[in-house]
């Protein structure tokens, strides 16, 4: 649906490319998500794709055309979620979302929507008055009213409680169901994880690696199971190659021994960020 | 067009759900008391100084509130990933704004030829607050979008004031030498006086075309030179995804 080629970007009074010359494809129909820490190159990347930083090298093409030969019709096709709470403070959340509504041609009812994400009792109250998971649900809600066909999502749930966060994780899912395809950044990897076919790392304006979170784990992970057992009151750990788990000496161990844990070595993808990017999580 | 329309009748939803528009009412209601003081010259003089006032200085101030609380608000950010163009955004400013003075027109001429049974020139004053009414309009958007926070825009405002609006002022009490104050019409304040003061009064014809042509050209210039670049730069900066 999006295929980048050899995208370099440079701010106008920067020295360096933020972006240096990075490629990917997103597919239709699919979740990607894009991760690295802050000041790799990501939202800049994001920018781009939003059409709202022009003068980039390189090629973007938008279903089979170049993205900056798309007008309007672009934003039509499009939601974006932006991670900070953004609405006209001192309209209700419902005029926030008409104004928006007003501005595209293909729009959805807002009752369900706003049901589903619990503010349609609170739709009259003035938006800077809501908290900051009730606002930043009030962006998601403004990034679907448009039926859009792509959706650009920058940690959708950060800042939202447990129960809210897993409904948006399901509309998200319901979303890709439906045939809509995802651009996704989060710092919270089970989010990432549980959501994404494909995840990409940048750092340093450079992709680092790109995969399914399941091959990326078999690629970073040690192809090892850890089995943790208790032998005279005393824990013991023993550990067998994914090769050896046929043996008899493992089918003895677990005949034999009073197994306390079984585990594979296959790694996470919060590891894999790290090992990527050089960076550690923060949040 | 749909989304202009759209984005101008938002402009004037906020302008009332921010409180702005009762700001603009008590001054309005602030021009008919001191109008209420006075009678024939004295208030045909009076009148234009309003218009002029309304058109340059609330619009400046009204159009640096609401760029504040879009600043504020990175409300910016959402439209511009919406079918908006930049060029609507800008315009819907400067419309909303010229209807905004244009209603201060109706209303004052309403109630003084009410009160008083003033009449003028409509058709002149119209015309001419609009274009006044957009030249500051782009100028109170490159005041804004120059300014880090509201004191500092209360600030470029005061400069643009002392520096284009005083002078002329001046030049009336003969202040300036006249060969001085012959290029006073060369500020945008002074032009605009001109313009709608010719609605009610005896003007030089040049004076009159030359006002309108160098307002217009002034307008099509800072759009297309300074704030619609400015405007670009700002989005750059301030939509972080």
């Amino acid at each position: 649906m999006i295929v980048v080629k050899n995208l370099r970007y440079k701010y106008p009074k920067g020295k360096d490319y933020v972006v240096n010359g990075i490629s990917f494809e997103i597919r239709e129909g699919e979740i990607f998500g894009f991760l690295g820490p802050s000041g790799a190159g990501k939202s800049t990347t994001q920018k781009i794709l939003i059409k709202l930083l022009p003068g980039f090298a390189g090629e973007i093409a938008y279903q089979g055309r170049a993205l900056s030969s798309y007008t309007d019709e672009f934003y039509q096709d499009i939601g974006v979620s932006f991670e900070m709470p953004i609405s006209f403070s001192k309209l209700t959340a419902l005029e926030n979302l008409q104004f928006f509504q007003r501005l595209y041609r293909r729009t959805v009812d807002l009752e369900p929507l706003l049901k589903r994400v619990g503010l349609w009792d609170e739709r009259h109250k003035k938006a800077g008055e809501y908290s900051k998971g009730m606002k930043i649900r009030l962006n998601f809600v403004r990034a679907l009213l448009n039926d859009p066909k792509f959706l650009f999502l920058d940690e959708p749930t950060n800042g939202v409680d447990p129960a809210n966060a897993r409904i948006m994780k399901d509309m998200i899912l319901e979303f890709k169901q439906r045939g809509g395809t995802v651009f996704l950044t989060s710092h919270i990897m089970g989010d990432v994880d549980e959501l994404c076919d494909r995840v990409a790392f940048i750092a340093e304006g450079r992709l680092r690696e790109e995969g399914s979170p399941r091959d990326l784990k078999l690629k970073y992970g040690k192809r090892t199971v850890k089995v943790e057992y208790r032998e005279n009151g005393e824990l013991h750990t023993q550990l067998f190659p994914m090769e050896e788990i046929k043996t008899p000496p493992f089918f003895r161990l677990l005949q034999e021994k009073e197994i306390e844990t079984l585990h594979s070595g296959e790694t996470t993808l919060e590891e894999i960020f790290i090992k990527v990017t050089g960076v550690k999580l923060r949040d | 067009m749909t989304n202009l329309k759209t984005l101008i009748r938002g402009e004037f939803g906020r302008l009332n759900k921010y409180g702005l528009f009762k700001a603009n009412f008590v001054v309005l209601l602030l021009w008919v008391f001191l109008a209420w003081f006075l009678e024939g010259e004295a208030l045909l003089q009076f009148i234009p100084f309003i218009f002029l006032m309304d058109s340059v200085m609330m619009t400046i101030l009204l159009v640096g509130a609401t760029l504040f609380y879009e600043k504020k608000e990175h409300t910016v950010n959402s439209l511009m990933v919406t079918p908006v163009t930049e060029n609507e955004y800008l315009l819907s400013k400067v419309i909303t704004n010229v209807l905004n003075s244009l209603l201060t027109v109706f209303i004052i001429s309403l109630v003084v030829y009410l009160l008083k049974g003033v009449t003028y020139t409509y058709w002149q004053v119209v015309p001419a607050v609009a274009l006044v009414t957009v030249v500051h309009t782009l100028i109170g958007i490159r005041l804004s979008y120059g300014a880090k926070d509201f004191t500092s825009l209360l600030v470029n405002y005061m400069v643009y004031v002392f520096i284009f609006f005083l002078p002329p002022v001046f030049g009336q009490f003969g202040l300036f030498d006249r060969s001085v104050a012959r290029f006073f019409i060369l500020l945008p304040p002074e032009a605009s006086g001109l313009l709608i003061g010719s609605a009610f009064a005896a003007i030089e014809p040049w004076k009159i075309v030359f006002s309108y042509v160098y307002l217009a050209l002034l307008s099509l210039l800072l759009f297309r030179f300074v704030v619609k670049p400015q405007f670009m730069a700002y989005v750059m900066r301030e939509t972080g995804v």
